[in-house]
């Protein structure tokens, strides 16, 4: 393997079980006697239960139990004495532990927090009998609304989100050219198509087998652990395959605890399947944030100071952070520049990360004022990031390992005819359409973390792949393959790949554009372990290859051969024969890069949107007619699976722009639109062909593959070329996300 | 779901008689919406009479026109070549609506039966005048976006969600209905009702009525035809605000002309008065916008919603520009 | 009205739920279908068990080639049946309201969704789900459909997949697949969160294209 070279394409390795209805699911899979749970969520957003009648309900036909919190079977993780008031703060760490505790106390917290969890031995019933349950409330005045709490907002606690200063925060204001401006974004919501949920059954005392919903079964399993107090080997999480999770998996949420408890007291199986309806309140979304963006440039186009403040809402018995206004530190060469980020406690559920998290929120805006900007200095808009094109990361004074964004913008432009683009908004014309294009970039941390893959090599010259990661969909597995086969030249049929499963060596979750770097360096490290092995092997006096050094020697298709002498080569099924070994098989723990503020290089992935978008300005209907999305992320390694990345980044992005919003009606602190009719993702008569172009060089620094995340950087930045699109059409700036027709026909 | 009684009938009478009998029990054709509404709880029959086995999904030639069974699949309806070709208009609007999925299981009774998709009826615990009377209702003063602007009471502000009945209205249908008191037509202007003071009440059906047929009188509107659906997403959603057109020219002049809106009232929205003055006028944007001007008279805003005031009028002219293809 | 008089043999009760049975003084149709032990035990309110056995009703429907003869309750949807019951699991549940497509299968040769379909209304049909597409079986070769979603990489998660193949193969034999806008409308009732719709589109095209027998 040499990782200068480009990858072919090769199709997705559990392609035929996706496609035949055969891979499994974590509702799918059978054990005897499994039984059915249905939550009651409360219909009020903040107060107590006064009274919760369960009789009728209890006595429904077939049904085994009513939940709550009068009669919860004991979680003794749950119930150690804690900090604090009675909701918190919680046993067990930040990511995969519980922060709040459902079916615990009488509190009310948020609209739709489970009251009651019934169980029958069939759904239908366990439904209908969730339906005979019903409660009275002592209800308190909530607060729901971030705009009308904005005061509110603290820093939260830690390094990431102190406010920042670089040079002077004033300088923006004594430019030539000013800009002030406030985006919003509102709540999105993952929704993922399937639906999220927990089969759990107890095979012994203190042994448990979870078939989850998870990013990371390892997390799970500590989870489920610490809550329960057993051994974490006593505890088995299987999530092979996950129908999408978008973040909304990155921690266990208190319902699959409390299934497990439940699983336990009925001394059966229980599968708890929620709703679409509650997948709008039991699962986290993307908060609603306030930003505002100021800026200010010299008449040459250099940005003279910048500043970006962020608020999003969190919950009021937690905090969620994320990195809304990294970008900003980053991204452009300003010598001043500030950021400001604080959150908001509403009595809501807690949000959590959603593809590309605080920095697509973040993009939406920086990215729309560089267009503002840009527009106000006559600029074209590439031109005038390219004036302030940075090659040095000017946070933190050091250079990039990898950025090729000058080349991905020149791609792009070319890709989506950017020639075609007028400067002057509203004067392009097809029939009764206005014609718009526009562009933005976005940016992501790439990192390295620990992982830990085991390989088998057999006799018979195939290879197994062990590791706990779980492939929500990206294509891990397809990613490890193609790393084994790079490096032992294994045919790629001829690896198996095993993950996501709790029995399998260690694994961060799957988020943050990590995965690739980190499992894969692994899976890099372990097979490199065995190509070792089989070199020395091969090498030893009285072989035909004995003496020749080891960067002469090519492993592939089941030989050891020497370079530019083919005849001299060693069968991998002799040199195990002769060892007395059926196979070779070696574990390996791949260390993490360590802290990005320590290295020697700033690591991040970019990428660049192109659209053409139509807007008929009578209807005020948007539609995106063209799309083109450039990743620079290092190395591809799986060039197929990772173009889908990319062009689902632009259907994700598609619905951020114009249609994705879950409304609160604030007089009831519910989501009201809580439904896939109402809540608009994009169908496919939203999404144009999309044209995806990878950079594809690799990182020198990064990991031994040269490969970076592109999970997030697909997203990051979209919604901003789409908005920057529609004013280059309308001459209408839309800063207040999703840019629907009534919008565009209220600002007309 | 609660558990229910389920029959199924072979011919009409045995399902009048069934669902006569008591308020509990109910017509199931397509179940495209009912099914939604059990699962919501938001509608609860003891008892379901299937009644899809009835032989009522013929299309078929009359003397003055066309009748459509109403057990006939949106689908079937929206391709047969006689509404192709005839009624290009009602082909349109089917085809605009739901998904093909849903199109195939729904009929075209169920169809004009459909319930509205306010969020404060579908969600039961808030309010709801047309779910449960007297409740109050949700959407004035909250999110209405999607609602009325047109013929809204004090109790209800919800629309009718259906595009076909867009195009059913505009074109004069009538439907045949069968009831325990025996047959009656029905204009399918008059089926479907404003909210008034009984939002609980969509249409005028009275109790046991099955619908048998629609239909739709010959008419020279087919080489003029448009629907616009202006929706918050490209497929696959409801109509913010929708347009049927048939006009019937004469060189550039309208000899005739049909005009009615979706999305904007308790019941399709029928616009005579524009008809009216668009008779024997040119075809002409000013003309067009003159029209849109008059149809949107008593049109009132519900604070979200006010942006229809806009984009229903606009969108009249645009619809009715593609008819008149001087787009 | 009573039953008897409208059961002039246009009235198929195929079971009688407990609750209604309970109700009805005269319910012919439910006795002709029930054991009549069973009856007096319910009428005497005896055993919650054999009452059970009233609200399961009987079906007959064709899945996959393979006649099914069931008792189910009549509020069981096509989709749960397939899921829950006969561990056909290749069915998705997205959405449970017909807002989603991931539960799209074929019955009598026409798409829907398994979710808005209760089970009794397949009495006498014949449904296809992704587990009977392809005719060699899920082991066997696979469906052109099939095919072209692996090489056009048509999906990511795979969980609105087999909805989207159903769905797909029927979108072309309907005759809605003449050029990718008209793909675009008429896969639209298949949502897909991870994005997929420009390859599906692609491997769409290249069947139709292709010319195999879909």
């Amino acid at each position: 393997m040499t990782k200068d070279t480009k990858n072919p394409p090769i199709d997705r390795v559990d392609g035929r079980m996706k496609v035949t209805g055969g891979a499994k699911y974590f509702a799918e899979f059978e054990m005897p006697n499994t039984t059915y749970c249905v939550i009651v969520g409360s219909e009020i957003a903040k107060g107590a239960i006064a009274s919760l009648d369960t009789k009728k309900a209890a006595g429904a036909p077939g049904v085994l139990g009513v939940f709550t919190h009068q009669n919860m079977p004991p979680i003794p993780g749950w119930d150690a004495p804690v900090q604090g008031n009675g909701n918190g703060p919680p046993p067990g760490p930040p990511s995969g532990g519980e922060k709040y505790r459902i079916l615990h106390t009488n509190k009310i917290l948020f609209y739709g927090q489970p009251m009651a969890m019934v169980v029958a031995d069939t759904f239908e019933r366990a439904t209908y009998a969730a339906s005979l349950v019903k409660a009275t409330y002592t209800k308190q005045p909530h607060q729901t609304d971030l705009t009308k709490n904005l005061e509110k907002g603290v820093t939260p606690k830690g390094p990431r989100f102190e406010d920042y200063l670089r040079g002077n925060a004033d300088a923006y204001k004594s430019a030539p050219v000013t800009l002030e401006v406030k985006y919003t974004i509102p709540i999105e919501v993952h929704q993922p198509m399937e639906l999220h949920g927990v089969l759990a059954g107890w095979t012994g005392d203190d042994k448990v087998m979870v078939y989850a919903k998870t990013q990371g079964v390892k997390g799970t399993q500590k989870s489920v652990a610490e809550a329960f107090k057993i051994d974490p080997n006593n505890v088995h999480v299987h999530t092979e395959f996950m129908g999408g999770g978008f973040g909304m998996g990155l921690r266990t949420w208190p319902q699959e605890i409390a299934v497990v408890a439940i699983a336990k007291k009925v001394g059966r199986p229980v599968k708890l399947v929620i709703t679409r309806n509650q997948m709008f309140s039991l699962v986290g979304h993307r908060p609603t944030t306030v930003q505002t963006i100021n800026m200010g440039a010299d008449t040459n186009g250099k940005l003279v100071g910048l500043s970006h403040a962020a608020t999003g809402e969190t919950a009021t018995y937690e905090d969620f952070t994320e990195g809304t206004v990294s970008m900003t530190k980053f991204m452009y060469a300003c010598p001043n520049v500030s950021t400001k980020y604080k959150i908001v406690p509403l009595d809501r559920g807690v949000p959590i990360w959603m593809r590309g998290p605080g920095e697509a929120t973040g993009a939406f805006a920086l990215e729309s004022a560089m267009d503002e900007m840009a527009t106000k200095l006559k600029l074209d808009p590439i031109e005038f990031r390219l004036r302030n094109y940075t090659e040095t990361d000017p946070e933190h004074n050091r250079p990039y390992s990898d950025k090729n964004l000058k080349e991905a913008y020149q791609k792009g432009a070319e890709a989506i005819g950017w020639s075609s683009r007028k400067a002057e908004p509203g004067s392009n014309r097809d029939s009764d359409w206005l014609v718009g294009y526009g562009m933005s970039s976005g940016t992501f941390n790439a990192s390295k973390g620990g992982a830990t893959a085991r390989a088998v090599l057999n006799a018979d010259g195939t290879l197994l792949l062990q590791c706990s990661v779980t492939d929500i969909g990206p294509g891990t597995g397809t990613a490890m393959t193609m790393i084994a086969h790079n490096v032992l030249g294994v045919p790629v049929e001829k690896i198996k790949v095993e993950y996501g499963d709790s029995a399998l060596p260690n694994s961060p979750q799957q988020g943050g554009s990590t995965i690739t770097s980190t499992v894969g360096s692994a899976v890099h490290q372990v097979c490199t372990s065995v190509k070792k092995s089989l070199i020395d092997m091969a090498t030893q006096s009285g072989t035909p290859l004995a003496g020749i050094k080891a960067d002469d020697l090519t492993v592939a298709d089941g030989f050891v051969s020497a370079d530019g002498d083919s005849s001299k080569k060693v069968a991998i099924a002799d040199l195990l024969k002769k060892a007395n070994l059926t196979t070779l098989d070696k574990t390996e723990e791949s260390k993490a890069n360590g802290k990005p503020d320590e290295q020697k290089y700033s690591m991040y992935s970019f990428s660049v949107h192109f659209v053409q978008v139509r807007v008929n300005p009578s209807t005020g209907v948007v539609r995106v007619s063209k799309a083109v999305s450039v990743a620079d992320s290092g190395r591809i390694i799986s060039p197929k699976t990772a173009a889908s990345q990319m062009i689902g980044g632009v259907a994700g992005g598609i619905g951020m722009a114009l249609t994705e919003e879950a409304v609160i009606d604030h007089r009831f602190g519910r989501i009201v639109n809580n439904n896939l009719a109402d809540y608009h993702v994009a169908v496919s008569a939203d999404v144009p062909h999309t044209e995806t172009i990878v950079i594809d060089k690799p990182d020198p620094y990064i990991n031994p593959m040269g490969a970076k995340g592109m999970g997030e950087i697909a997203l990051i930045g979209f919604a901003a070329a789409v908005a920057n699109a529609v004013f280059n059409a309308t001459g209408q700036r839309i800063r207040d996300l999703p840019i629907t027709p009534d919008k565009l026909l209220r600002t007309a | 779901m609660n558990q229910f009684q389920y029959m199924r009938v072979t011919n009409p009478k045995a399902a009048v008689a069934a669902v006569s009998k008591d308020n509990t029990t109910m017509f199931l054709a397509g179940g495209t919406n009912l099914i939604d509404l059990m699962k919501r709880g938001v509608e609860a029959p003891e008892k379901l009479v299937d009644i899809t086995r009835i032989p009522l999904n013929t299309i078929e030639k009359t003397a003055t026109g066309l009748r459509i069974g109403a057990l006939a699949k949106n689908t079937a309806v929206a391709e047969h070549e006689l509404v192709v070709k005839n009624f290009p208009l009602l082909s349109m609007a089917l085809n605009a609506g739901a998904s093909p999925q849903l199109r195939n299981m729904a009929t075209i009774g169920g169809n004009m039966m459909q319930r509205t998709r306010c969020s404060y009826f579908y969600d039961t615990a808030l309010p709801c005048n047309k779910r449960e009377p007297g409740s109050g209702c949700g959407a004035i003063g909250g999110y209405n976006r999607m609602h009325a602007i047109f013929g809204t009471s004090t109790k209800c502000i919800a629309v009718h969600p259906s595009d076909m009945c867009i195009a059913l209205v505009a074109l004069d249908a009538t439907v045949n209905v069968s009831g325990p008191k025996g047959d009656r037509r029905i204009p399918f202007a008059d089926f479907h009702r404003l909210p008034g003071d009984t939002p609980q009440k969509d249409n005028m059906l009275q109790p046991g009525e099955l619908i048998m047929s629609v239909d739709l009188p010959m008419n020279g509107f087919a080489g003029n035809s448009h629907y616009l659906k202006v929706r918050d997403r490209a497929s696959y959603a409801f109509a913010l605000v929708s347009v049927g057109v048939g006009l019937k020219m004469s060189g550039n002049t309208i000899q005739d002309v049909r005009l009615a809106m979706g999305g904007v009232a308790h019941k399709p929205w029928r616009l005579t008065e524009a008809e009216k003055f668009l008779k024997g006028k040119p075809a002409t944007e000013a003309t067009f916008k003159q029209a849109a001007e008059l149809a949107m008279k008593g049109a009132k805003g519900h604070g979200e919603n006010d942006f229809k005031l806009t984009m229903a009028p606009n969108s009249i002219v645009e619809a009715l520009k593609t008819a008149a293809k001087t787009a | 009205m009573k039953d008897d008089e409208i059961n002039d043999g246009s009235v198929e009760n195929p079971g009688s739920s407990r609750r209604g049975f309970l109700k009805q003084s005269s319910a012919l149709a439910a006795l002709a279908m029930t054991p009549p032990a069973a009856l007096t035990a319910v009428e005497k309110g005896l055993d919650e068990k054999l009452a059970v056995a009233f609200e399961q009703i009987p079906l007959k429907v064709e899945i996959n080639g393979a006649m099914q003869q069931l008792k189910i309750e009549p509020r069981v949807t096509l989709l749960d049946l397939l899921r829950e019951q006969l561990n056909l699991t290749g069915t998705k549940k997205g959405c449970d309201y017909g807002q989603c497509g991931a539960c799209t299968v074929h019955v009598d040769g026409q798409r829907v969704n398994a979710c808005l379909t209760l089970a009794m209304t397949t009495d006498g049909c014949k449904v296809t789900t992704i587990e009977g597409l392809a005719e060699g079986g899920p082991e066997g070769k696979l469906h052109p459909m099939q095919e072209a979603f692996i090489k056009h990489d048509g999906f990511q998660c795979g969980y609105c997949t087999p909805g989207q193949i159903m769905s797909a193969v029927a979108c072309i034999r309907e005759g809605h697949a003449k050029n990718p806008d008209e793909i675009r409308e008429y896969m639209s009732g298949n949502i897909c969160r991870c994005g997929a719709y420009s390859n599906i589109v692609d491997a769409i095209m290249d069947v139709k294209q292709g010319g195999a027998k879909v």
